[in-house]
């Protein structure tokens, strides 16, 4: 690994971006979801800068206040802050963080990379959440006496009663907003109901592309039969038209292939190995109307590889982009590798194909708020 | 006098199903004007009613039809048609004397359009919404269109031949119901069904892939159009069912459909706001013409056919001329625009979803310089066009701001709220108003006025808790309670809080059984022919009731009792608080035991309505006072006395007691304990022996616990004031056990009550 690690600094030689470091991430027993997981989201820039200034401003802390954001934002400065241009790196208290905090991550077995970035994600907002509040709280003795001479009684009802959600950094870069819009097709009006969300979760089929998925996810169903919708406005049952559109696309915009799928008569989980084209400039074409930059344009900059024939075993590597160079982080081992390669990871049209690398979490970074 | 419901026909009854429900609806207004929007509204076609005057027949939400006499300045509502269960989605006249209406109830139904409302013939062919007709003007062929990609097209001649009468008398009262696995599988075996005693059997038009929402006909019947959520409009022979052409061009449904009188050009109307021409032999859109800013619903236009209205989403009324293309705003409505029709060439009548009709100008009577001076614009081709231009503060000026004449419709209830007694319910009105209805009598309690709908239910909240013993709903613009058992049977109340006169404190009424009795009134006076002894007030005749604190721990159903002490006494009287108004009287709505649902007015209903008609758990509870009560009616709990009280444990079981039991009587209860165990000292040692030994390890708080009533009483002045207290809070009096339970104890656990003495002064 030593070799292919000064390989990669012959390579990129001049070229070696300034201050960026290239380290693979040693494999603790099949902690290879975490560490392809690891690696995308350290490139995905914003959420790196932020962890960076989050453990600037942290204290060190002790073990017993130790918590994932902690462990995830020294791990990331430990990476950042090496004297070497590229190496290996332990990811060891992160991955025994993990562990203790979930059961489910706690055995040698191998888990689904998608899951990990979910829980990961979610901690860091419930940690993020827990400590403005607490911030909040603290400071309250001073803010809250201003507050009531500006607005009086009502924002002191607004406080005590229902808590405005605390927006983190991490709902800043990845959330974006879903809106369901349900058409009444009696009286036409239509219903739209908003929910936030940080990973889109796509169905796919074979031969198609990202694009398609994501109109699919956008397509109508229609409430009928048994199975109409209570309108408000006709007070009765009525046919309607549902379908789900992208309100306020997110800055980065992580979308998950679902090439884990249930089948009935296996009684058990088959991964699709679809050919699946993820473009390296996307646009969204299922937004509303209204939505601000309705036309929101994305480039890829990681992709999260799942890499073998079935769910339950397998191998997970990452294909990143950094300074426009394409990288490929298999646990230790760091190689730099031609943007054509990246076509490889569509999947196949067979079923049963040698070439089993899949791509599964596409990472794409929105276009217009990088300006 | 027109009777529906029963049929030999059987087809549902293999399925599995609930009990059959009885639903009242109320209306605060009489019979003469509709309270729900207008979905359809046919011109006379010619036909002379008795009078030889003009009329107009009108298929409303609130599930009625109406006949008004055009003749002079002022519409008179001549007939109501009352049958339907749902929505009437449309309504057409065909032949010589045939009104055909179909409705969100699935049925289509024949009525005689000059009689008192007769319905002739009820038929059950469609399984979902039936929502257009279209009628072959010299013909008796009428197609019924609906959802579920369902279209039948109808000989009504045929139809309406009582073959079904040899086969089963049942059908004498006009229902029918055809063989719906033959006709909608296989057309082959459908057609000798005719001749068979299975009836007539429509022709399927079949092909569709989904809802159709607009059908339309030429005037001999020959073309056939329909269109819906498919976006397509299909070409049909009625004559065969076989398809023709499907014309793609909309990009939303279609929603309204117009054929000229020869067949060979169509309009067609879309969601996607657009107009389209289309000639049919040609088979393509010839012209397309964006005139409104929304959805395209209903049209009209002369035999001519030169000219067209049309009318939609954006409550406007263009009429456009189709060569031209020059297009005038002609009247801008209040409430979306669901129907028009010409009445002659003089006026249109439109429709919309508020429940009063209206009636402009139509264009022969404009002058020409009227037309002159109508802002008028050449319709574009391309949607958006008209949007577009009214963003540019260009918008059209109607010809005509005010109606030449209105048939006021009722302002309907679009929003209700059901208070915490269960026999109040708060609505709003599309006028704004907000009502409170007395829903045990369907009768209008307190009117506010235009208030805020959402506040005055706050100001009415009222801790208390009574089971729900009914649903409704306002679909009909209208409140339609529904009554199921045995849920209708869960709330009791005590008969004094209805100033029933003679009733005993004790004595229970069910409400749910009070006002199915006041609802079926009129049923039962007709029923019970033999006129039944006086009988004596209610709470006289209880002696199996309860009494005293003798109610806590009894276990006896009083209702049971009711039933048992008197069977036929009670029948006929109806307390005030669930008397129905005979003036404005509620419609019943329920389904037969072998046909499908009915609607009458409570007030029509002469007495030989058996289980046939009417569900036979409602004939039981009527008229035999049998009612099967659900277990909930009673609450348990434990009573101990109050921590840090010196006095003892009354009973260390469980408690049973019914839900609407009043705090004031467990604190009897106490008394009287207190009275026996110690009836001259207050507080007593700890030493003594618990009276509630006596329930000892009585964990079901049956039987044992039973009081006996002492004859004692408390000497002048000391008698102790006793307090009950639930979660540390001090109950008032009046509170009910169910309450307690739902608003103080707030848990799913039994209840705990406390005791405990206060010095009294």
């Amino acid at each position: 690994m030593g070799a292919s690690s000064s390989k990669l600094e012959k390579v990129l030689g001049d070229q070696f971006p300034e201050g960026e470091r290239y380290f693979g991430l040693e494999n603790f027993g099949n902690t290879c979801y975490c560490n392809s997981v690891l690696q995308a989201l350290y490139f995905c820039v914003p959420f790196r800068e932020q962890l960076l200034e989050y453990c600037g401003q942290k204290k060190p802390v002790a073990e017993s206040e130790e918590n994932l954001l902690t462990c995830l934002s020294e791990l990331f400065t430990q990476i950042n802050s090496q004297k070497k241009k590229t190496g290996v790196i332990a990811p060891k208290r992160f991955v025994q963080r993990v562990r203790k905090q979930n059961e489910l991550f706690r055995s040698y077995m191998h888990q689904d990379a998608h899951e990990f970035l979910n829980f990961l994600l979610n901690e860091l907002v419930d940690i993020l959440v827990k400590e403005a509040q607490a911030a909040n709280s603290n400071s309250g003795s001073h803010t809250s006496p201003e507050k009531v001479v500006g607005n009086g009684a009502t924002n002191g009802l607004a406080n005590g009663n229902h808590k405005e959600p605390v927006v983190t950094w991490v709902h800043k870069i990845f959330q974006g907003t879903l809106t369901n819009e349900t058409r009444c097709l009696r009286c036409e009006t239509i219903t739209a109901r908003d929910e936030t969300f940080l990973d889109l979760s796509l169905d796919i089929e074979q031969n198609s592309s990202i694009t398609s998925c994501l109109r699919n996810f956008s397509s109508t169903e229609t409430l009928n039969a048994e199975d109409k919708f209570f309108c408000d406005k006709c007070c009765s049952l009525q046919e309607a038209q549902k379908r789900m559109k992208i309100k306020s696309p997110p800055r980065i915009l992580a979308l998950h292939l679902k090439r884990f799928k249930y089948i009935e008569q296996l009684g058990r989980y088959k991964k699709l190995s679809y050919r699946v084209v993820f473009p390296l400039e996307l646009k969204l074409c299922n937004t509303t109307d209204d939505a601000p930059g309705s036309e929101a344009e994305y480039s890829l900059f990681a992709v999260v590889v799942h890499v073998g024939s079935g769910p339950n075993h397998g191998h997970y590597v990452s294909l990143v982009k950094s300074h426009n160079h394409w990288l490929f982080f298999d646990d230790e081992n760091v190689e730099i590798i031609d943007e054509s390669i990246v076509q490889t990871f569509f999947g196949s049209t067979q079923e049963y194909s040698n070439n089993t690398d899949h791509g599964y979490i596409l990472f794409y970074e929105s276009l217009d708020q990088k300006k | 006098m027109h009777r529906v419901g029963s049929t030999g026909n059987t087809a549902n009854s293999t399925r599995p199903r609930k009990e059959r429900r009885i639903t009242y609806v109320l209306r605060d207004s009489n019979d003469s004007k509709h309270c729900s929007g207008i979905n359809s509204i046919t011109g006379p076609n010619g036909l002379k009613g008795d009078n030889g005057g003009e009329h107009l027949f009108s298929a409303s939400r609130d599930g009625t039809l109406k006949r008004w006499e055009l003749g002079g300045n002022e519409a008179v509502c001549g007939a109501t048609f009352e049958s339907h269960v749902d929505w009437v989605n449309d309504v057409v006249v065909t032949g010589d004397d045939t009104l055909v209406s179909c409705s969100s109830d699935t049925t289509l139904k024949t009525w005689k359009p000059f009689s008192d409302g007769e319905c002739t013939r009820t038929f059950r062919q469609h399984s979902d919404y039936v929502t257009s007709l279209a009628a072959a003007r010299h013909s008796n062929i009428v197609a019924s269109g609906g959802l579920g990609r369902e279209v039948f097209i109808w000989d009504l001649e045929a139809a309406m031949v009582p073959v079904a009468k040899a086969h089963n008398d049942a059908n004498e009262d006009g229902t029918y119901e055809g063989d719906r696995a033959i006709t909608s599988n296989n057309l082959v075996t459908a057609a000798p069904a005719q001749n068979l005693s299975q009836g007539y059997a429509p022709l399927p038009a079949k092909g569709h892939k989904e809802s159709v929402y607009a059908l339309a006909m030429n005037d001999t019947g020959s073309i056939l159009v329909s269109g819906g959520t498919e976006k397509a409009v299909r070409v049909w022979d009625p004559r065969t069912g076989s398809k023709q052409m499907k014309l793609k061009g909309h990009t939303d449904n279609v929603r309204a459909l117009l054929l000229d009188p020869t067949g060979r050009l169509c309009l067609s109307g879309s969601s996607d706001s657009m107009i389209r021409l289309w000639d049919l032999g040609q088979q393509r859109c010839i012209h397309s013409y964006a005139v409104h800013t929304d959805s395209v619903w209903a049209f009209a236009s002369t035999p001519s056919f030169s000219h067209v209205y049309s009318g939609g989403r954006d409550s406007s009324v263009y009429l456009t001329d189709l060569s031209t293309r020059e297009s005038i705003l002609l009247c801008k409505e209040e409430h979306p625009v669901l129907r028009l029709a010409l009445q002659g060439d003089q006026w249109l009548w439109a429709a919309t979803t508020d429940s009063s009709l209206h009636k402009w100008p139509a264009r022969e009577r404009a002058t020409s310089k009227t037309l002159q001076r109508a802002s008028s614009f050449v319709a574009g081709s391309l949607p958006f066009a008209r949007a577009r231009a009214n963003i540019d503060g260009s918008a059209p000026v109607p010809l005509y701001s005010q109606p030449t004449s209105v048939i006021p419709g009722t302002a309907g209830i679009v929003q209700h709220a059901i208070l915490n007694d269960r026999r109040h319910v708060l609505t709003k009105d599309t006028a704004g108003i907000v009502k409170r209805w007395e829903i045990t009598r369907g009768a209008v309690i307190e009117d506010y006025g235009k208030v805020n709908f959402e506040e005055k239910e706050k100001a009415l909240f009222e801790k208390v808790s009574v089971p729900a013993w009914f649903t409704m709903d306002t679909r009909l613009g209208s409140m339609s309670v529904h009554l199921d058992t045995p849920q209708c049977f869960s709330a009791e109340m005590y008969a004094v809080d209805l100033h029933v006169p003679g009733a005993s404190d004790e004595l229970k009424l069910n409400i749910g059984q009070e006002t199915l009795r006041g609802l079926l009134a009129h049923w039962l006076t007709h029923r019970l022919v033999k006129p039944v002894a006086p009988s004596t007030p209610k709470g006289d005749v209880s002696p199996g009731l309860s009494s005293g604190v003798g109610e806590l721990g009894s276990n006896r159903r009083t209702t049971l009792d009711d039933s048992q002490h008197e069977p036929n006494s009670q029948q006929t009287r109806v307390l005030p608080s669930f008397e129905f108004s005979t003036q404005s009287p509620p419609s019943i709505i329920t389904e037969g035991s072998q046909g499908g649902p009915w609607r009458k007015k409570a007030t029509e209903l002469n007495g030989t309505e058996d289980e046939k008609e009417l569900p036979s758990w409602c004939i039981d509870c009527v008229l035999h006072g049998r009612i099967s009560q659900r277990e909930n009616a009673k609450c348990s709990f434990y009573l101990h006395p109050y921590e840090g009280q010196t006095i003892t444990v009354l009973t260390q079981g469980k408690l049973s007691a019914p839900r609407i039991l009043r705090i004031l009587k467990v604190k009897n209860y106490v008394l009287e304990k207190l009275l026996l165990e110690r009836p001259l000292e207050e507080n007593g040692s700890d030493a003594n022996a618990p009276a509630g030994q006596q329930a000892g390890g009585n964990a079901n708080g049956k039987g044992n616990n039973v009081f006996r009533p002492g004859s004692k009483s408390w000497p002048q002045g000391t008698k102790p004031v006793v307090e009950i207290l639930c979660n540390d809070q001090v109950l008032p009096p009046d509170m009910s056990l169910a309450t307690v339970r739902a608003y103080v104890w707030k848990k799913p656990e039994d209840l705990y009550l406390h005791y405990r003495t206060v010095p009294s002064l």
